[in-house]
């Protein structure tokens, strides 16, 4: 109900800022009213909602530009069941950049990412840059938490955070963060986040790291080479390794948990316009026993003519845990300019520890896409999974796309 | 904690010392470049000593291209680009892309996504975290029957508590993925039942060595402590 408050809010500002700015204000964005279908998982009856999802930006608010607001969600109404409406607004935030050169500022509700953590908050974010090589960031507010239906929130979820980072280097990049989040029983995380990349002629070496503050350990620590001889190959190694982490208001986070490591190598290389491939491998290590799996991936793209395109891949996970081997293909073929087709298939074979026997998962899927005018578009997408839970299950979507 | 107070000590004395030399090669700002085909984009970098970047790897590699405090994606995506697969949305634009109800489905999500999570769910601990914060595993799992549920994957649940490889099997088990056990059981209620220090459980302790007991006391105003320590007692 929140959520469609705040969608009413999203469409309420469209509506006010283009009668009020209408004689500066430009404002853009895509209207996409979707009919889909789909089966709910606890209840197995087939679901069919109408809904608008609604993207938006509104710049040249102001004068020198300065300010400008962005705004994305989505209402859905159930026609089959009547289950009712559902909302989620995923952002709406305004942003004023370049105050005195310096600082950006955004309010409202957005999308939070540091080395340290992320959240969706509605609160703000404030940028300090252009005041030497380092730049800096703080942000706050409500933790947004979204569940299945709604919101999961708690009364008390607030997240907080502090960055720095490089801007002044060219072939360095280089993050420190720290992230803080809190829930109704008291401070749920924090930790401190470090990213750094060093570029040289052909190679890159990156690493990033997370440290959990409560116990005291690295809960993440990365890192690696790419070696690029030539724009169209690309060879990387690295190496992984992470510990478990919970909220420290949970009892999850007294137990005692093992290392998880893992080591990868893969090359990705354009052969030509028509043709590439990429390849890799993992040793995935659980805890300090031999236990451990191996991952192998393959894919390739190919273009044989302008107007097609196919996408090939597969990967097989044998080890701890079960073993699963799939992929997938799929083709997508451009007759005329403004019509797009595709089609697919996803395979999946997998074996459980306890089970006795392999089981399938399949998914055919076949969707069009035709531009009517120039700022809108329809489309259908089709798609039948098959597997142990179901036999034929049918679920797809209907768009008329407008962009204004 | 002393150590981390005077790594960032020095890390802030080296920051005050950055800012007051002169910086001639700001980084430039790739506004301009964002609807520049990534073959482009690539030729470029590769010009400039920059590895490619958006390759064939990138679902699973750019967690450290998202750097800067989020100002790297910034200059040429808007946050539905991001959010698309690690919150919802999607304006149907992508035939490719399928739908888990109302929003798009990662394209990390292959086919039947539901039976296969669990063989996903134990590679890398931290991967399901990034997008999903625990309540959202929790809103599914909860409404499974908590009786008689056959639990695919996990060998301790093929015993009960009273068999003798229960020890050794859940314990294993649950070290090397905790967070599955968060999911069905939250509250933690069975695995208070034997490491609780109250009640007749036995009290086991289920500790790491080295563990910072008064680190969680004090975050979570000893609500932690106190659901298997009585008062005074830690």
């Amino acid at each position: 109900m929140i959520c469609k408050r705040f969608f009413c809010l999203l469409v309420g500002v469209t509506v006010v800022l283009a009668s009020t700015f209408a004689w500066s204000a430009e404002i853009h964005g895509t209207s996409s009213t979707q009919y889909g279908w789909f089966t709910d998982v606890f209840s197995g009856n087939k679901q069919a909602e109408f809904g608008e999802y609604l993207n938006l930006s509104i710049t040249k608010i102001d004068t020198d530009g300065k300010l400008s607001i962005q705004g994305y969600g989505r209402v859905t109404e159930d026609v089959l069941n009547g289950n009712g409406d559902n909302g989620r607004l995923y952002y709406l935030y305004a942003d004023y950049s370049n105050l005195y050169d310096k600082v950006d500022l955004r309010f409202g509700r957005q999308y939070v990412n540091y080395e340290a953590g992320s959240a969706l908050i509605d609160g703000g974010k404030i940028d300090l840059k252009s005041v030497g090589p380092i730049a800096f960031s703080v942000m706050g507010g409500r933790n947004v938490i979204f569940g299945l239906d709604g919101e999961a929130s708690e009364m008390r979820s607030f997240a907080f955070g502090a960055g720095a980072y490089l801007a002044g280097f060219k072939n360095t990049d280089a993050e420190i963060s720290y992230f803080m989040k809190f829930d109704n029983d008291g401070l749920a995380r924090d930790q401190i986040g470090g990213t750094f990349k060093q570029y040289f002629n052909s190679f890159k070496f990156y690493a990033n790291t997370r440290f959990d503050l409560p116990s005291e350990t690295f809960t993440e620590l990365l890192t690696g080479i790419k070696y690029f001889p030539t724009s169209d190959l690309v060879l990387t190694t690295e190496w992984y390794q992470s510990y478990p982490v919970f909220d420290s208001t949970s009892i999850y986070s007294i137990f005692a948990v093992d290392r998880y490591q893992e080591a990868l190598i893969k090359a990705d290389y354009t052969i030509n316009d028509m043709l590439s491939v990429n390849a890799g491998y993992t040793r995935e290590f659980f805890g300090e026993g031999n236990d451990g799996s191996d991952v192998i991936g393959v894919g390739c793209r190919i273009r044989p003519m302008p107007n097609l395109l196919v996408n090939l891949n597969f990967d097989r996970n044998n080890g701890y845990g079960g073993n699963l081997s799939g992929g997938g293909a799929d083709v997508t073929y451009t007759p005329i300019k403004p019509l797009e087709v595709a089609a697919g298939i996803e395979y999946d074979v997998y074996v459980f520890d306890r089970t006795t026997g392999d089981e399938t998962a399949r998914r055919y899927w076949l969707g069009g896409k035709y531009k009517l005018t120039k700022n809108t578009s329809a489309s259908v997408r089709v798609e039948d999974d098959d597997n142990a839970q179901y036999k034929n299950d049918w679920k797809g979507r209907v768009v008329f796309n407008y962009d204004f | 904690m002393k150590r981390i107070v005077l790594i960032l000590a020095i890390l802030g004395l080296g920051l005050v010392c950055m800012q007051q030399r002169s910086y001639a090669d700001k980084k430039m700002s790739h506004a301009e470049y964002a609807k520049t085909a990534i073959k482009d984009c690539n030729d470029c970098h590769k010009g400039e000593g920059v590895a490619p970047n958006h390759d064939s790897d990138f679902v699973r590699g750019h967690r450290v291209l998202a750097s800067k405090a989020g100002n790297n994606c910034s200059q040429c995506h808007s946050q539905s680009w991001c959010l698309d697969c690690h919150q919802g949305g999607g304006n149907g634009e992508d035939l490719n892309q399928s739908n888990a109800r109302r929003d798009y489905e990662p394209k990390s999500h292959r086919s039947g996504w539901l039976q296969i999570h669990p063989i996903k769910a134990q590679d890398n601990q931290q991967s399901c975290y990034r997008c999903h914060d625990e309540k959202y595993c929790v809103a599914c799992h909860s409404k499974l029957p908590q009786a008689g549920l056959e639990s695919k994957g996990f060998v301790s649940h093929r015993s009960t508590t009273t068999d003798q490889s229960w020890a050794s099997d859940h314990g294993r088990e649950a070290r090397r993925n905790l967070q599955a056990c968060q999911t069905c059981h939250e509250d933690g209620s069975v695995c208070k039942n034997c490491h609780s220090a109250q009640g007749g459980g036995g009290g086991v302790n289920p500790h790491p060595s080295g563990f910072k007991a008064s680190n969680y006391n004090s975050r979570s105003n000893s609500k932690v402590c106190l659901q298997c320590h009585l008062p005074g007692t830690f």
